[in-house]
């Protein structure tokens, strides 16, 4: 009797200790991104002196703007159940029609030419998947393929930059700081923030989520899922454009070829932060720290001279192993 | 020893999920040739129960044991292996495979073709499988694809597949949930034709005319405790109910007003709901209840043309309705929810330009709408940030009906509304649906539940094959349940 007591007591404090060791390896899932991030930034500071150089850092960070640019527009994308193939095709279009725009006219309207046609093309996205209903997969591929061509025939596929160069005012874009931080980097910084707000303030981002989430029980509960489903496209579309802009300051001329695997790059990177492929499911900031796990990857691959082969393996390999993290997670809740 | 004469022996079994005690040391015996059902309310234990049963949770504490050997299953298919077989309400069959071809599945006879190279034996796998569902009273074609059958005979192929499978213990999860009488009572026919050969069965079922019916033992929970067992003989359904919910079924019934006020829609001179009244449309599974409520919602193919209080508008699309203030629960709780969102933001989704200032959601007044409809609905766990998807279905369904309690709402659409939830959690809603129609609005609702139809309602439309084919009122002629059955020729 007095042992079956202790054994029961014992299978209780058992019991306890279990749920609670899965309690904690769940939230460690859910913040498995930064761990991961944190973890890869010691090891590589570890192994190479040269990764906490003022320098080294400056770069990763300047690589890294204009991809956080194009993954919150994916992010939005992702959350409202589909995914954005064009979107490196669009910062290719947008850098060279404002390099265009601007050595014709002037800077703003350059700037403000690359912006919108990245936004249209978003607008073309939306409308081919929620209302003609194409696979989001399939009118983004085609729509990829479509805008990377119109680059290459308006700019008979050399890079645009006239005969004296763009502007100066708008290198200076590229290359000058403010507070002693680059421009390029203060960019991505305010529109982080105003686009957290968005996503995560307001009514617009439920009914993103909503969208994204179920878009039968959007539609019943009076959310007009066709215009939200679009409205993800454009801010897609604006932010490729936006980043295409940057780029073309910093490579000071248009190039028809910018942009080539960024949608895979900012889809992986979505993807790292926790954002389901179903929809319904991200956090803008993690998609962020996903962007730094492929940048300081990547940068921390060159700094130790992998070969930039076994770079794209290993970029897979962790790709993978985030999906498949994921999917422990969704098991364990 | 005694133990050994039992099928299935669970002791103190517990199990907690993120600080909630879904099973509190329950113990249950199932004995070979029993039928052992479990009764309790939406988030009693009895989901995770069968879960751990069948190997799709681990449980943290306690004792199975199977023909009196311990055993315990970290997966599905070690429960398989033991002889456990769940039938759940919605089945993983092969549509496009015949029903000879799912009843055999995973134990395809083979013989040689030409002295060695394997093949199926079609023959004998027509034979063995004829020969399970014979004995399960099923006498239909073989060779048509399982996506022909009725959801009844989808159940007696799983039941056949199983047996096949030397499964000495099922587990039948509401088994009866989607089907009408006459299936039902099939059903009952296989219970007992179970029984008969040795096998043990725990039934769970929100039915009590059938869990007085079925049982030999009836043990019911509440918040994860075992509180009765009784045997055969001494099961009654208040004392069930009583135990069940710690209230007796009086308080759980509503009186009847008969006072109604102007019309508040009207639809193609077919349909007049007025102020205060209650308007059931009656009518089984695929009778197009379904599809006339959406209709009326604007969320059909075409617009809906309806006079309401007056004016003629025409509901383009659900934005419409609701701006007229028609709200609608939908038939599927999967089609009103959004399952990776929280309480909070599911119970407001329809009305998040009303509670922003501009673009910025007002969360300050979100958070008190929230906290006082979980209050008053009694939602539970009453935490308005819980991701939706944990919650129990009586208390899922009670969040989509809170979203229509916000706002100056006037006609509630209501498609099965208690379908697949407790008596509890049923009282409650009917209950909601009698305090909409005191405050002066009107609601409109759609169920195959025959008696829920004719106590709930005070007019009834009865539908079949997408007609009307029978009016009723309370106010005069004949108002029954035999009736209704009559008319929709069930």
């Amino acid at each position: 009797m007095t042992t079956r007591e202790e054994n029961q007591t014992v299978n209780i404090t058992a019991s306890t200790d279990s749920s609670e060791k899965r309690f904690t390896v769940v939230a460690v899932l859910e913040q498995m991104p930064l761990v991961a991030l944190v973890v890869l930034c010691l090891v590589t500071a570890i192994l190479s002196d040269r990764f906490l150089s003022p320098v080294n850092l400056t770069n990763i960070m300047l690589q890294a703007s204009v991809m956080a640019i194009v993954a919150m527009g994916m992010t939005y994308v992702i959350i409202s159940g589909g995914f954005d193939l064009s979107v490196g095709s669009i910062v290719a279009l947008s850098g060279c029609v404002s390099a265009w725009v601007m050595l014709e006219t002037n800077v703003p309207f350059g700037v403000i030419s690359g912006i919108t046609v990245g936004g249209a093309v978003g607008y073309l996205n939306g409308y081919i998947v929620s209302r003609l209903k194409v696979n989001p997969f399939i009118a983004t591929l085609g729509m990829m393929v479509i805008v990377r061509g119109i680059v290459l025939l308006i700019t008979d596929g050399r890079p645009i930059y006239g005969e004296d160069g763009l502007p100066e005012i708008f290198l200076e874009l590229g290359s000058g700081r403010f507070l002693g931080i680059h421009y390029l980097i203060w960019v991505p910084v305010i529109l982080f923030i105003i686009f957290s707000w968005l996503l995560h303030m307001t009514a617009y981002g439920r009914r993103l989520f909503a969208t994204g989430g179920n878009r039968e029980a959007a539609f019943l509960a009076g959310i007009q899922v066709k215009r939200v489903v679009t409205s993800a496209y454009v801010w897609c579309g604006i932010l490729g454009g936006v980043a295409g802009v940057m780029l073309a300051s910093r490579l000071q001329s248009g190039q028809p070829t910018a942009g080539e695997f960024y949608e895979l790059t900012s889809i992986a990177a979505v993807v790292l932060g926790g954002a389901a492929l179903h929809g319904g499911v991200g956090k803008l900031y993690k998609s962020m720290i996903g962007v730094f796990i492929m940048m300081v990857l990547a940068n921390s691959l060159n700094l130790l001279n992998v070969h930039s082969y076994w770079q794209r393996v290993a970029v897979g390999l962790v790709i993978i192993a985030a999906a498949a993290a994921d999917q422990i997670k969704s098991r364990r809740n | 020893m005694a133990l050994n004469e039992e099928l299935l022996t669970v002791r103190d079994m517990s199990k907690r999920f993120y600080g909630t005690q879904a099973l509190d040391e329950v113990s249950l015996n199932l004995a070979a040739g029993e039928v052992h059902t479990l009764v309790g309310e939406n988030g009693a234990g009895k989901s995770t129960l069968i879960r751990i049963l069948g190997g799709i949770h681990e449980m943290d504490s306690g004792e199975i044991a199977i023909d009196g050997r311990p055993s315990e299953f970290t997966n599905p298919r070690e429960a398989l292996n033991a002889g456990i077989v769940i039938i759940p309400q919605e089945m993983q069959l092969v549509l496009d495979a015949t029903v000879a071809e799912n009843v055999m599945l995973g134990n395809m006879p083979s013989k040689k073709w030409l002295g060695f190279i394997p093949v199926l034996d079609r023959r004998r796998m027509r034979e063995q499988a004829g020969e399970a569902l014979s004995k399960l009273n099923y006498h239909g074609s073989l060779d048509i694809p399982v996506s022909r059958l009725t959801f009844a005979e989808r159940q007696l192929v799983v039941i056949a597949k199983a047996l096949l499978h030397e499964a000495k213990i099922f587990i039948l999860d509401e088994p009866t949930a989607s089907l009408e009488q006459r299936e039902a009572e099939r059903l009952f026919e296989i219970v007992h034709a179970l029984k008969a050969q040795q096998v043990g069965i725990i039934y769970i079922s929100h039915r009590l005319d059938e869990i007085v019916e079925l049982s030999d033992k009836c043990t019911t929970l509440r918040d994860g405790k075992v509180v009765d067992v009784s045997t055969r003989g001494h099961i009654e359904k208040e004392n069930i109910i009583r135990l069940m919910t710690g209230r007796d079924l009086a308080e759980l019934h509503q009186p009847h007003k008969l006072e109604f006020g102007e019309t508040l829609i009207e639809h193609e001179s077919e349909l007049t709901l007025r102020r205060g009244e209650v308007l059931g449309l009656a009518g089984l599974l695929g009778s197009g209840t379904t599809k006339y409520l959406r209709h009326l919602f604007g969320a059909g193919e075409e617009a809906a043309a309806i006079n309401l209080s007056g004016d003629e508008v025409q509901l383009k699309n659900p934005i419409a309705a609701i701006q007229h203030g028609i709200g609608m629960v939908p038939g599927e709780r999967r089609n009103a929810l959004i399952y990776d969102l929280s309480v909070r933001d599911n119970i407001v989704l329809p009305h998040l330009s009303d509670v922003s200032n501009g673009w910025r959601l007002n969360l300050k007044q979100i958070d008190k709408l929230v906290a006082d409809l979980m209050e008053a609905l009694d939602i539970r766990p009453r935490d308005p940030k819980k991701l939706v998807r944990v919650l129990s279905g009586g208390n899922q369904q009670k969040v989509i009906f809170a979203r229509w309690l916000i706002g100056d709402f006037k006609v509630l659409l209501l498609d099965e509304p208690t379908h697949g939830i407790d008596v509890g959690a049923k009282a409650r809603i009917h209950r909601l649906m009698k305090e909409f129609t005191a405050r002066g609005g009107g609601v409109l609702f759609a169920s195959s539940e025959m008696i829920e139809v004719v106590n709930m309602s005070d007019n009834i439309i009865a539908m079949r094959q997408g007609e009307i084919v029978a009016r009723m009122s309370r106010e005069s002629g004949e108002y029954n349940e035999g009736y209704l059955r009559e008319a929709l020729g069930g």
